[in-house]
């Protein structure tokens, strides 16, 4: 039977930024010059192709474009223009789409004005609602930042925080597992047994924390400010889920707390300003081109890092109500960026990266087991008639 | 009205006159040629208010013109005559003459450069509006067609021009910026797809052009300067100075056993050595030695040092102190065969031509397994072998070197690829094929690899050439090779077979890189003293790709060869024969217009063609 193709796929692809993928003529230089092309997954050329014929489903079931991190090499070697690096990245935004299952991302990734929409309605409604909290539920009057007659006072917040995190972790979880479904019980599915899931689990929090693959692209400096991006923001991440009230208490500094919360305020405005002045400036192939999303995300993320600092000093300035109003300001950018980004947009690849590399390990070892089962096999069967000659 | 006092009277009596016959002319210009456009434009303006001529209309001209389109603009116009002006009113006279109808055609061929002689142009067209029955000259024509040719370049291309010009009897001067000719082809093992040996279909023409008494062949020479117009041109040539009398030296060698210098050899791609006198191969054009001067002993001295060549040589034929001059030819056509030069293989680092030393261009295999070449023809690897005079280890090509075990041969290297040159060189994968022939043929027991793209067999014979190769034993992988590495001293080639998906890295001992081809240096110089352009790729421009590949945007100024756009050797020297045809039409033409008594010489296509008035 025949593969189904979609033959707008390509034009599709154009929405999440392939632009150049109908160039490729498939030399294979872009597969041979990577270095986390590695058999059995050779890649970007055959993603390159599937693109040009429209074979969704391959497409979907890949996990190649997660194990590429796009440094560059192939785009600047490609003899076309084709921008081979430029497509993974592309076919990345697809595939966060194709795993998600509300269909939200879709809606995001295919227009920036979607994404803009919907970025500032979701931080109005997280304005209104934290003021009316504020003023009905909370402390109700403007002028107290700290303790428990605070305007925002830290346990509600933290109440909120804990749900929110709760749903956006949910949401991603299924997404993840979709992921899981497409890729291993996609194309070419193989029987994996459980022993190799459980043996290679160690991957996940291994490529989480260090991303070491990053690192093995030719160039080093995108793998090392990533990697402080990261844990910038895994700081802040756990310093307000878990010692919120510790940073809202004041005005005396909580120093255990507070030097963490320097650090990453530090790690994340200067990650981020290298990646809009990178952007801009287009220097490195990496960042030559830039999708709606890439703004729009790191735009949020310079506002809501800007605005947790300004509200900090703030609040230490001895201007309470200044500094509230730029909490609810902060939490207007806090808002739409998780929930927006997390289980939807860009970053959805904190999960899907290490997933990834965890599953082509564990597909690769299952691979290894099926080639070694129909060896034993067909040795067994060319074997079968030395016992039936006994005579000898 | 350029009369203020004519009265109505007056214009009441023309105006039956113009009611009666309505004119429209249309004037042709080439399309982008923006000084043509505007002058064009300037006769139409001309043509309507002076003349009162119903249409004036200028047209941009591609190769094709919409027939349909202008058959029912025409009908339309209702015009009784059509006046066509353009540089070659003759190639859109049949598409005029259809479209026309019943209304009648006059043709007008406006000079090369209508900005300059704009007056003239306006003369000549309202001549043809109306109706003047006497024959125009349009352009100062020399009165006299110089006979005589320059040729540029003297490969197999400006050999064959040079040949077919001299044998019909007229004088061909042939300019060759190295000691000989032959060029490229000269350097060849064996040409593709017959596998006939190049030199053997080369050399008889070569030296056919050293016998003929109509060529004066003009070695390590150079243009300077290109003054006047088809007929007429003059030419200054630089000559580098031989140091040696070519009609007395006998190539017998002695000078260069004495000589005690030792340089790479350009016609052996530097894999093999010459002495500081040299004769470029035994086969040259002319046959004789010549010194380099920029490393003789005696000339780098200034005449203190060595001059053992002088002294060894019996014919006196040597001349140290020789200089170089500047010469003045007169010819009528110039015909430009300038040829190509190969892609430098080391800008792509990732092959490691120059620093792996088994990593060879194709025209450094040409020269390995040709048999008059370093080896005799026997492919090897490089050894590592004591240099006597330098004290250095060097790699060299040892006739009893090491064989290869496996030879790897890489398509398009530098071409199609927009970082070097986007455009397919096209003669690379039919030598590609070739060389795997070679190797399979000579070393029985050696794997061969070619790594293709697409496979370009467009050639009569060159698919059956393919199939055949393919029977050998040779493996094709499709895909460009990425890289070449060097582990453990064994060369390692890399790339994904696009056929499997599979990224395979092979062990072999050399590997062939298929340089594409470029213009040749100095290319964009001469095109700026020959006044004729180029293309975005360097090429030379051919004035109409289909139906003037031979012509350029100057009269008397023909391409001939690769110098216009690669090809392989029979299209090279098709067009050769062709240019030269164009160089006799000229020729040929001016002689028979001369014969005529009392009529100038000026070609019929130069005239205004008012057949039906007379």
């Amino acid at each position: 039977m025949a593969v189904r193709a979609n033959p707008n796929l390509i034009d599709e692809l154009e929405h999440y930024g392939a632009h150049d993928a109908s160039k490729c003529y498939q030399c294979g230089n872009c597969s041979a010059v990577c270095t986390h092309s590695v058999e059995p997954y050779v890649f970007p050329r055959k993603s390159m192709h599937y693109l040009q014929m429209g074979l969704e489903r391959p497409l979907r079931s890949s996990l190649d474009p997660w194990l590429c991190y796009y440094c560059g090499e192939c785009s600047e070697q490609c003899p076309r223009g084709a921008e081979p690096g430029e497509t993974m990245m592309g076919l990345r935004r697809w595939l966060i789409a194709q795993y998600d299952f509300t269909g939200i991302s879709r809606f995001l990734y295919r227009s920036g004005v979607n994404a803009l929409l919907a970025v500032l309605l979701l931080a109005l409604l997280t304005g209104l609602g934290f003021l009316a909290f504020g003023f009905l539920a909370g402390g109700g009057s403007l002028a107290v930042y700290d303790g428990a007659a605070a305007f925002l006072p830290a346990h509600y917040v933290h109440i909120f925080d804990w749900t929110m995190g709760i749903t956006l972790a949910l949401l991603l979880g299924i997404n993840s597992v979709r992921m899981w479904h497409f890729t291993m019980h996609g194309e070419h599915e193989i029987p994996v047994p459980l022993s190799v899931y459980l043996r290679r689990v160690m991957l996940l929090p291994v490529h989480f924390f260090t991303q070491k693959k990053f690192k093995e692209c030719k160039n080093q400096r995108p793998w090392a400010l990533h990697l402080m991006l990261m844990l910038s923001y895994t700081t802040m991440l756990i310093l307000i889920m878990f010692f919120l009230k510790f940073m809202q208490a004041g005005p005396q500094m909580n120093w255990y707390a507070h030097t963490f919360g320097y650090l990453a305020s530090i790690g994340l405005v200067t990650t981020v300003t290298l990646a809009v002045s990178g952007r801009l400036k287009k220097d490195e192939t990496y960042h030559r081109y830039s999708h709606e999303s890439d703004w729009i995300f790191l735009a949020l993320l310079l506002y809501v890092s800007i605005t947790g600092i300004l509200q900090h000093i703030l609040h230490r300035a001895g201007l309470p109500m200044a500094a509230n109003l730029t909490y609810v300001a902060h939490l207007m950018g806090v808002v739409p960026m998780l929930v927006l980004e997390v289980p939807f947009g860009k970053w959805s690849h904190l999960a899907y990266r290490p997933l990834a590399i965890y599953l082509a390990r564990v597909r690769k070892d299952a691979l290894a087991i099926q080639t070694r089962t129909i060896k034993t096999q067909s040795a067994t069967t060319l074997g079968a008639p030395a016992p039936a000659s006994p005579a000898v | 009205m350029s009369e203020p006092t004519m009265t109505g009277t007056e214009k009441n009596d023309k105006q039956p006159e113009n009611a009666r016959r309505r004119v429209g002319v249309y004037l042709l210009h080439a399309a982008g040629n923006q000084a043509s456009a505007e002058s064009c434009r300037s006769i139409a303006e001309y043509l309507t208010k002076e003349l009162g001529v119903a249409v004036a209309r200028t047209l941009a001209v591609s190769s094709l013109l919409d027939q349909a389109e202008l058959a029912r603009e025409l009908q339309t116009a209702k015009l009784d005559t059509v006046v066509l002006a353009s540089e070659h009113p003759g190639l859109y006279k049949a598409a005029f003459a259809r479209a026309v109808g019943k209304a009648e055609l006059r043709l007008v061929a406006l000079g090369e450069r209508v900005d300059a002689e704009l007056e003239q142009a306006k003369a000549m067209v309202a001549a043809a509006v109306q109706g003047v029955p006497f024959r125009v000259p349009l352009e100062s024509q020399p009165t006299s067609f110089n006979p005589a040719t320059l040729v540029i370049g003297g490969g197999v291309a400006g050999i064959q021009a040079a040949l077919e010009i001299a044998e019909s009897g007229n004088k061909v001067y042939l300019l060759e910026r190295t000691g000989t000719i032959g060029g490229r082809m000269a350097m060849f093992d064996k040409t593709f797809p017959t596998l006939d040996c190049a030199a053997c279909i080369l050399t008889p023409k070569m030296v056919a052009v050293g016998q003929s008494p109509n060529i004066e062949l003009m070695v390590l020479s150079e243009v300077q300067e290109v003054t006047g117009s088809a007929g007429a041109f003059k030419v200054k040539v630089l000559k580098h100075a031989t140091r040696i009398d070519a009609s007395a030296c006998v190539a017998c060698g002695d000078c260069a056993r004495f000589c005690p210098v030792s340089v790479a050899s350009e016609f052996d791609m530097g894999i093999a050595s010459r002495k500081g006198i040299f004769i470029p191969f035994p086969q040259a054009v002319p046959n004789a030695y010549m010194i380099d001067p920029a490393y003789c002993t005696w000339v780098q001295s200034g005449g203190k040092k060595c001059g053992a060549c002088a002294k060894k040589c019996s014919k006196g034929a040597v001349h140290l102190d020789a200089q170089d001059e500047t010469v003045e030819i007169e010819v009528g056509n110039i015909i430009v065969s300038t040829g190509y030069d190969m892609l430098d293989a080391g800008r792509i680092e990732r092959y490691g031509y120059g620093k792996h030393p088994n990593v060879l261009t194709s025209l450094e295999f040409e020269r390995l397994s040709n048999a008059s070449g370093p080896t005799g023809g026997k492919i090897v690897l490089k050894t590592l072998q004591m240099n006597k005079r330098t004290k250095k280890e060097e790699w060299v090509f040892e006739p009893d070197g090491p064989k290869p075990k496996a030879v790897a041969i890489v398509h398009c290297v530098g071409s199609r690829d927009q970082n070097y040159n986007a455009y397919c060189s096209r003669v690379c994968c039919m030598y590609s094929l070739k060389f795997a022939h070679l190797v399979r043929e000579k070393l029985p027991d050696a794997k061969c690899y070619e790594y293709y793209i697409d496979m370009r067999a467009f050639g009569k014979g060159y698919e059956e050439f393919h199939e055949r190769i393919r029977g050998e034993g040779v493996s094709l992988v499709r895909g460009r090779s990425a890289q070449v590495e060097e582990r453990d001293s064994q060369l390692y080639i890399k790339g994904e077979d696009v056929n499997s998906g599979h990224l395979i890295e092979l062990p072999v001992d050399m590997v062939l890189l298929s340089v594409g081809l470029q213009p040749s240096h100095g290319a964009a110089e001469l095109s700026e003293k020959l006044g004729i352009r180029l293309d975005g790729d360097g090429w030379f421009q051919e004035s109409d790709y289909n139906g003037e590949p031979n012509s350029t945007g100057r009269k008397g100024i023909y391409l001939a060869g690769v110098c216009q756009g690669p090809k392989d050797i029979p299209d090279t020297v098709a067009q050769a024969s062709a240019a030269a045809a164009h160089a006799l039409r000229s020729i040929v033409g001016a002689t028979h217009k001369q014969d005529e008594a009392g009529v100038p010489p000026v070609s019929a296509e130069k005239t205004a063609s008012l057949s039906a008035q007379s």
